[in-house]
């Protein structure tokens, strides 16, 4: 069965599919879907973070040139089914319970108050600006102060309070050994700044629901049709079997465009309503405001050490803020807790978290969602290397795990088998002179320069290793063989530039037998593809391996098939080049052509024998493992002008076999930027009264060309944990490790400021601050 | 209906022409009126550069420029970059790099970086990057963007990875 092929395509850099259509202009984004008879919509959103909607006059707009339709909240909840959106639905979440545009009050600047549409969208922006709405304002919540101030009105009347969760805290290990233990405490307040996810395709879609047979087929940018057929559908109250989501380019994603949104769902109303195609796509000023934003977390952090150096436990209580219209948030909390600990020999650990609601921006999925236990841990372990004065270097090596020694579980439970930090720094050793960089840096100091070098480690559950009552999910594959040959592959996944068109075909054309030309990857249309998605980088494995499962069992029936036509022993043939072929006999080779239409022909196979050359299959992820590395950044910081230059950036990662090397390192560095971009330039600025303040590219700074660096990668492809498949996910290392590298190398430059760092956003004028060139705001 | 003027343009060396409301962007006439969804459209505001597009020869920003007001001019866009349906010598180096993920920034850089390779056939890395400065993109940290610029232009890349050559 499991015969082995020539590793042909995995692990080259093969071209990307893709490219020559994304390349040409001929992709198709859903901003390029243009249906006969469609119209277009707009929002009228909120310009108030809390306020009760006293009236609204739509009677203008309604007369407006070019408008076919103009819904209220109230109207439009008349036609929808009340229940959760997108996430919530998905994590069956409770409360808050919440309607599709505001129909009571607003809850954030942006907050949707009215869907209007007309022939154009110009058309229909202009008539939002025709609806009156009067507001009365409420005292806004948005400030963590505020969400705990019980004077203030509660954002969602269901929840009672401001408050979405409140955990007990949770021990692991002997907590208060560890802290009696220890010969130091360091007592900080870590905190990470709201930044969001900004891909530059914004999220939009176009619904056209057929009054004649009740179905409804929706163009999306979203990571995944199922889940976005659930989500839409359960709003509508439709059977999710007459909802057809379609998505074919999606230009980056980054966690946002997972399951439908409150806008989605009104759009299809309104489709459903006029029996019209309707395209709205979201523009960037209500996509910075409003399409949600991430990593607003603040950490009370106890860490108990001694003299020699050894973390031996950490008491962490926590704040997030949700933002309005909750979803991912409430899941995160747990994640952060078991992932503390990481791969370092930490063995008490104490977490207590609490989730707050605000007037801003619905906390989303953003690249490592739970990336603020690798924040808080990198960053304790560089401050408690300062107050040893020791080399933060020499400190994570002496607490890192070692594999096959204790501890092999991580205090919180998580299996540690096949962790390779430890090697990570190892190599990071080889390939940065951390004894020369000293001399270096004292040289220069010298000069009144400052450099400085920081590192950060960490490992992510992509998929995480097996581990029993923690099943790693399903991958659902379908493949057939056309009838011209070719191997057709249905996947679940959504790529939005992970290159899976091309990853999945490497592996599939490996194991089946086939030129790479000759595969095609089909997605992303929830009639014909298998359900999924892709994030948590999960699809490496998950995709991977459901790519070798079913192509291996696709070659068993093509060949089980062929030894009929062949009149051979199964065990006899082989599929090679696109051929099958009695092992030894090349003359008898019959292409997988001839094979497929071979088949379709009566009386060629004797009666009984299936000649439908599809097969179904499903991954569970088998041993599945870590991926995981260390990243180290060398910095110098302009005390003048407070401007970071990032002078040399190094990954040491391990994400097991590597599909396609270009591809990881393209992720892995796409990551990275991101990172660099949330401690240098991002951040989502609300002032207190929940006002938006950067919702333009002018205020919300994204890196350029100018900003990021060139980033060297070294790929360990360690550990072979699984008999067949060693691909482990890498789409979000580089974003959860970058900020505490960069923030570590940043803080060693300026130790002597005696600098000490708590929080990741570091513009130039909070360095400044930093430095005592300039005074706190 | 509101006003509506008739304008003649070169598109991809193509007479076209439209009628169109003077308010509307050369974006949106080129992707809604003339169908060439090529060029896209990352902030309406003059600083993702994804809009780009050739304007008798010069990179300019089709959001921030009204059709009504390039009447007449040459425009160029990524579907104009095609030599007989196949991928031009700068599309082919930026598969070869792997330049790109999702692809929505990419139709303003290739216009950008041919804007660039007509003014300078040979650029180093820095005058690539400064070149680049004013695109945004979101997915790749750049590195595999200026690799393209750099092997479309005869020049060696950037030797950056230790699992790479
Ligand atoms: S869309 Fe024109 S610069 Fe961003
Ligand atoms: S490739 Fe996605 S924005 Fe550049």
């Amino acid at each position: 069965m499991s015969q082995q092929v020539a590793q042909r395509y995995v692990g080259s850099p093969i071209k990307r599919s893709e490219d020559p259509r994304i390349l040409m202009g001929a992709g198709t984004y859903v901003d390029d879907v243009k249906l006969p008879g469609m119209v277009h919509a707009a929002f009228l959103r909120s310009p108030f973070a809390h306020a009760t909607i006293a009236s609204i006059d739509t009677s203008l707009a309604r007369k407006a040139e070019g408008v076919l339709l103009v819904y209220t909240g109230e109207e439009l909840e008349a036609l929808l089914t009340p229940g959760p959106y997108g996430l919530g639905l998905i994590m069956s979440m409770e409360k808050p319970v919440f309607s599709c545009l505001a129909t009571d009050k607003v809850r954030l600047v942006g907050d949707l108050v009215a869907i209007v549409v007309a022939e154009s969208r110009y058309l229909a922006e202009d008539a939002t600006e025709l609806i009156d709405v009067e507001y009365d304002e409420l005292p806004p919540v948005a400030t963590v102060e505020q969400a705990f101030d019980p004077s203030n009105p509660p954002i969602f009347e269901d929840l009672g309070s401001n408050i979405l969760v409140q955990s007990e805290p949770h021990a692991f290990g002997d907590v208060e050994g560890a802290f009696s233990r220890a010969d130091h405490v360091l007592r900080v307040t870590i905190s990470q700044h709201r930044h969001q996810n900004v891909p530059m395709e914004t999220r939009g879609c176009v619904a056209s629901y057929d009054p004649a047979t009740e179905h409804l087929l929706m163009w999306s940018a979203n990571q995944g049709v199922h889940i976005h057929r659930t989500t839409i559908s359960g709003r509508l109250g439709m059977d999710p079997e007459k909802v057809r989501i379609r998505t074919a380019d999606v230009g980056g994603s980054f966690g946002l465009k997972l399951g439908g949104s409150r806008e989605d769902v009104a759009v299809a109303a309104a489709s459903r309503a006029l029996g019209l195609p309707v395209k709205y796509i979201e523009d960037r000023y209500e996509n910075l405001t409003a399409s949600g934003q991430a990593r607003e977390e603040s950490f009370d952090v106890e860490a108990a050490y001694t003299d020699d150096g050894d973390i031996l436990g950490l008491k962490v209580k926590m704040v997030m803020d949700a933002g309005a219209y909750p979803g991912l948030a409430g899941a995160l909390p747990s994640m952060i807790e078991s992932m503390l600990p990481s791969a370092y020999k930490i063995a008490a650990l104490e977490f207590q978290s609490t989730v707050i609601v605000t007037n801003k921006a619905t906390y989303v999925a953003y690249r490592g969602p739970w990336a603020a236990e690798t924040f808080v841990r990198e960053r304790v372990i560089d401050l408690v290397a300062h107050e040893l004065g020791r080399e933060p270097f020499d400190i994570r090596m002496q607490n890192v795990v070692t594999r096959g020694e204790e501890p092999t579980v991580m205090i919180t439970g998580r299996s540690l088998v096949g962790v390779t930090v430890r090697e990570s720094l190892e190599r990071l050793g080889e390939l940065v002179d951390l004894p020369g960089f000293r001399l270096e840096q004292e040289a220069a100091r010298a000069e009144g320069r400052y450099l400085g070098i920081g590192m950060a480690s960490y490992i992510e559950a992509a998929p995480g290793p097996k581990m029993p009552g923690m099943p790693l999910g399903r991958e659902e594959m379908r493949m057939e063989l056309a009838e011209d040959g070719k191997l057709i592959v249905f996947t679940g996944q959504m790529p939005h530039g992970q290159s899976h068109e091309t990853t999945i075909a490497q592996v599939a054309a490996d194991e089946f037998g086939v030129a790479f030309e000759d595969v095609q990857v089909v997605f992303g249309d929830s009639d014909i593809v298998p359900p999924g998605f892709t994030g948590g980088s999960r699809s490496a494995t998950m995709a991977g391996g459901a790519a070798i499962m079913t192509a291996r069992a696709l070659r068993a029936k093509v060949l089980e098939t062929s030894s009929h036509l062949l009149e051979a022993n199964v065990a006899d043939l082989r599929i090679e080049n696109g051929a099958v072929s009695v092992v030894g006999v090349p003359a008898s080779a019959m292409t997988l052509a001839d094979v497929a239409s071979a088949v379709r022909q009566p009386g060629r196979l004797p009666e009984g024998v299936d000649g439908e050359l599809k097969v179904e299959n499903a991954y569970d992820g088998g041993s599945g493992g870590w991926s995981g590395g260390t990243h180290c950044a060398i910095v110098e910081v302009d005390c003048e002008t407070g401007l970071v230059h990032i002078e040399r950036y190094v990954v040491t990662e391990d994400c097991g076999k590597l599909i396609n090397p270009a591809v990881v390192d393209g992720q892995v560095r796409g990551g990275v930027a991101q990172g660099i971009g949330a401690v240098l330039l991002e951040r989502s600025a609300y002032d207190d009264r929940g006002n938006y303040l950067t919702a333009t590219f002018m205020d919300y700074l994204m890196p350029t060309t100018m900003d990021i660096p060139n980033i060297e990668i070294s790929h360990l492809e360690t550990v072979p944990l699984d008999p067949d498949v060693n691909f482990r996910g890498i789409g979000e290392g580089g974003m959860i490790v970058a900020p505490p590298t960069i923030c570590n190398a940043i803080e060693d430059a300026l130790a002597p400021f005696g600098v000490r760092i708590y929080q990741q956003h570091l513009p130039p004028a909070k360095l400044l601050e930093l430095i005592g060139v300039i005074e706190p705001e | 209906m509101s006003e509506t003027v008739d304008i003649l343009l070169t598109v991809n060396g193509t007479q076209r022409s439209a009628n169109v409301e003077p308010r509307k962007t050369l974006a949106d006439v080129l992707r809604d009126d003339l169908e060439l969804t090529g060029t896209h459209v990352g902030c309406e505001h003059g600083v993702c550069g994804a809009c780009t597009v050739l304007i008798d020869g010069e990179a300019a920003r089709s959001c921030l420029t009204f059709a009504v007001q390039v009447r007449g001019s040459e425009i160029v866009t990524i579907e104009g970059l095609a030599e007989d349906g196949e991928m031009n010598p700068l599309q082919q180096a930026m598969q070869a790099s792997h330049g790109f993920q999702c692809g929505f920034c990419t139709p303003g850089f290739l216009m950008q970086i041919t804007a660039l390779m007509n003014e300078n056939p040979k650029p180093s890395e820095p005058e690539i990057r400064e070149a680049l400065s004013g695109n945004v993109c979101r997915c790749t940290g750049y590195q595999s963007i200026v690799a393209g610029v750099l092997r479309a232009t005869g020049q060696s890349p950037i030797s950056d990875s230790t699992h790479q050559e």
